[in-house]
């Protein structure tokens, strides 16, 4: 079930209808759970029980911890678990197929059976969520949850559970504490992020996929032109997909009551690469630096020691996005790229000299660079596109003017959003006047094809 | 990843909005007759779009066959007809005309009996008993009180398939207008998301319109999925306000008997079980709450194309429907089978077959009465 389809239409309409009658009550978190559970199961009736195997195993983990002075050995089991159900159902066929290329290469006979499973969806979001709160707990950065139920809400969250953000306890918990103050303004204000977020991911992301989808499918048939409008259509998909599922979220959250972390900003007003990956999933980037990065000794050990720390971070973030070298090369590339400007970026010339238009474009095109590596379904695929944006002709790229317009005013609305116009934007009749045109914009230019989230595939 | 905190996890939840602080509440009430504006809006759009799109529907019009998914359209027509015309014909192919021009149809056949427009043709190329039930339903309110003829074509009993009993999925005509979830038709395998989707447009003016105006301005498709076809025009120019108009036949079809003439072996579904008659009463159930006075016809089906065997299935099957409408005092004609080279296939007439299946009708007592009826209008 995803938010943008119209089976969620009743399935949040009753979870509502009910919620708003026991979120005074007892019964509101063991509500949260079994609506949880009732939406993760939709895709596969076998997943809830891998999601209360994962809560149980982190409960009873950190229940021992409390209690035992071996709190390493329970902290390390728990990650284990974790990392074992990401590893064997992420990385199961990567790394079987991997192995048996290196196998045949050597001329063994023997081929290890691909296990013919899929990623069950929201996986890698809950097990990092899940990871966080052990290590904080570990850390006694946050209490630990003694309440069973409100420990499996946190990590079922069915706002949260398909593609995040990836909330930390310590902001998440509080929330489930006490009787939630629900306004109508939080209503209204949720239903309006949810509609704009319903926006970016039919009409906008789900509409440059239609071109995008095109040329990546077969870019042998395409030149210059139209594998480099297809590559910055994918920057904006993705940007629009992504965001606009953070959107929907956020706002179903925001009409529980629930106040959840900002995924997005601007990213692609970003001015440096390390700018963009502060702009860019904020919750992922975090997680990182908090969890791998600081751990690993952050910048505190020497520049080379830095720079590998950055280095692996990045390659380790690429990895939790999918099970393919094109992604390790994808983080490579974003690693790479943030030690080689990170330099620059903090010099005064480049800070107060150069243009920030210039600033912008020149990181949207390295980020740009780097996303037909996350794109291309294979390693072949993406060095054929790079070759041939090179080396191929100038023919027409028959781009919609329309997707170029929509690209553009997106990005002038970045640039102006904190001015005037969000101002503008806040007073009820004009909110209802930018509603009506979404809703016109939606019933038109929404794609019905029910296209997943690019990430809830992660 | 250029961070000079090194301590332990930090929580991020930087939100902007809240930082800056601007955002100022507004009462309830205006939130309310925001929300109401909205509405009024939506159900206004699409009364001001019959405002500005021409629809003039003459005596021999037809849906043209690119709009028989546009069942928007289709109200609209019917509330035009509705006060056009004195008759209404209901059905499906064999109503819409399907081998021949929009001038030789039944309703035109009939009209040119009457000596004037007194009928209607409302038929819609495709319709199976189980989607006009949804049809009428749904989208045929305009007709309430009126005459209608309503016509059944036994080629929608002919098999488990075309009964929709078949258990496996295949497409068939008009699937947004069928029972989405209850009662379950085995060969309909959409997701509950899309037929959620149909219950939903079935009840909005607002989506019924927008699906209106992409089939008839840009192909049926989403305006993204069309510009990405047509990379460099305006969608806005696509708009013409010009409905398509009902296309003449470009050449005469032969009779099937030129074509094949081999005999067929109908395997019939029976009528207690058949889920296309249980649905074709129900339509009348419907027209009949709705006080229109029916009169049903039933056929003219090909009988020279079936064998011994189905025939006779056909007459017990025929005798069966016959005694249903009698008892239910509905008004009905069972016409003898029309000579086999006035038909184009198993249910279709020609031209004359059509002028015969009128003229057949004319001189039928129980359809002389029913033209004498008045409309329930008046009541």
């Amino acid at each position: 079930m995803q938010f943008h389809t119209w089976i969620f239409l009743p399935f949040f309409f009753i979870t509502y209808v009910i919620y708003w009658i026991v979120k005074n009550t007892k019964f509101r978190i063991a509500w949260i759970v079994i609506t949880s559970y009732l939406f993760y199961g939709w895709w596969n009736p076998l997943y809830p029980i891998l999601i209360a195997y994962s809560t149980l195993v982190d409960y009873i983990s950190l229940t021992l911890m409390e209690k035992s002075s071996r709190k390493r050995l329970w902290l390390v089991v728990s990650i284990s678990n974790n990392l074992f159900l990401l590893g064997f159902f992420k990385y199961g066929v990567f790394i079987t197929d991997n192995l048996n290329a290196l196998l045949t290469k050597i001329g063994s006979q023997y081929l290890i059976p691909s296990p013919g499973f899929l990623l069950p969806v929201g996986l890698s979001f809950y097990v990092l969520k899940s990871i966080g709160y052990v290590l904080d707990c570990y850390h006694e950065q946050v209490p630990r949850e003694r309440n069973l139920i409100r420990h499996a809400a946190f990590v079922s969250f069915f706002p949260l559970l398909l593609a995040g953000p990836i909330e930390r306890a310590a902001h998440f918990f509080p929330q489930l504490q006490g009787n939630p103050r629900i306004s109508i303004q939080q209503i209204t204000d949720g239903f309006y992020l949810f509609m704009i977020g319903l926006v970016k991911k039919v009409a906008l992301a789900d509409a440059l996929a239609l071109y995008v989808n095109t040329v990546y499918d077969a870019p042998q048939a395409y030149q210059s032109p139209a594998l480099i409008l297809a590559t910055i259509a994918f920057a904006w998909q993705i940007y629009f997909d992504f965001s606009g599922y953070t959107d929907m979220a956020r706002g179903i959250a925001q009409a529980m009551g629930f106040e959840i972390m900002q995924n997005f900003n601007c990213p692609y007003l970003a001015t440096g690469l390390s700018d963009f990956w502060r702009r860019w999933h904020i919750s992922l980037s975090t997680w990182f630096r908090d969890y791998v990065y600081i751990p690993l000794g952050g910048n505190r050990k020497g520049k080379w020691k830095t720079y590998r720390n950055i280095l692996l971070t990045m390659i380790l973030s690429g990895l939790w996005h999918g099970a393919a070298w094109t992604f390790i090369v994808w983080g490579a590339l974003h690693g790479t790229g943030v030690i080689l400007t990170r330099n620059l970026e903090r010099n005064q010339f480049y800070k107060e000299n150069i243009p920030l238009p210039i600033k912008q474009i020149w990181v949207f095109m390295l980020v740009s660079f780097t996303w037909i590596f996350f794109r291309a379904e294979t390693w072949d695929k993406a060095i054929l596109i790079l070759t041939r944006i090179f080396t191929s002709g100038l023919s027409n790229p028959s781009f919609p003017l329309l997707f170029a317009v929509v690209i553009f005013v997106a990005w002038i609305y970045q640039l102006v959003r904190h001015s005037l116009v969000k101002r503008l934007s806040v007073p009820s009749p004009v909110r209802i006047g930018i509603l009506l045109f979404l809703l016109l914009y939606l019933a038109f230019f929404g794609v019905s094809s029910g296209r997943p989230f690019i990430y809830s595939q992660f | 990843m250029d961070h000079k905190e090194n301590k332990r996890p930090r929580i991020s939840t930087s939100d902007e909005e809240q930082k800056q602080g601007y955002i100022p509440r507004y009462p309830l009430y205006l939130n309310l007759l925001s929300a109401l504006v909205l509405l009024l809006v939506l159900w206004a759009i699409p009364h001001v779009w019959k405002q500005v799109e021409p629809f003039h529907p003459g005596m021999d019009y037809r849906i043209p066959y690119v709009l028989s998914e546009d069942y928007w359209i289709y109200d609209r027509y019917c509330q035009m007809a509705a006060n056009q015309f004195e008759i209404l014909i209901l059905g499906d192919s064999v109503v819409w005309g399907h081998y021949v021009d929009p001038d030789q149809v039944l309703s035109s056949q009939l009209n040119h009996m009457a000596g004037k427009p007194l009928f209607a043709n409302m038929g819609i190329d495709g319709i199976h008993p189980v989607a006009m039930a949804g049809l009428v339903r749904y989208y045929g309110q305009a007709i309430s009180y009126k005459k209608v003829l309503l016509c059944f074509n036994p080629l929608w009993i002919t098999s488990e398939k075309h009964d929709l009993q078949s258990r496996k999925e295949f497409r068939f005509n008009h699937p947004r207008l069928v029972p989405q979830f209850f009662p379950e038709i085995p060969c309909y395998t959409e997701s509950a998301s899309v037929k959620i989707g149909n219950l939903m447009e079935r009840h909005s003016q607002f989506l019924s319109w927008t699906r209106h105006v992409k089939t008839v301005y840009f192909e049926g498709l989403d305006l993204s999925s069309w510009v990405q076809q047509k990379s460099y025009q305006n969608p806005c120019r696509a708009v013409t306000f010009q409905l398509p108009q009902p296309r003449i036949t470009e050449q005469s079809t032969p009779p099937w008997n030129i074509r094949s003439a081999t005999l067929q072996a109908f395997p019939w579904v029976k009528l207690e079980t058949s889920f296309q008659w249980q649905f074709f009463r129900q339509t009348i159930r419907i027209l009949e709450k709705r006080d229109n006075t029916v009169f049903v016809l039933i056929g003219s089906f090909n009988e020279h194309m079936m064998d011994q065997t189905s025939l006779e299935t056909y007459r017990i099957i025929q005798a069966q429907i016959a005694s249903w409408l009698q008892t239910n005092q509905i008004p009905f004609l069972l016409p003898s089978s029309l000579p086999s080279e006035f038909y184009a296939d198993a249910s279709h007439p020609l031209t004359a077959g059509y002028a015969l299946l009128a003229n057949h009708l004319w001189n039928d007592e129980s359809f002389q009465i029913f033209l004498c009826k008045p409309n329930n209008e008046s009541k």
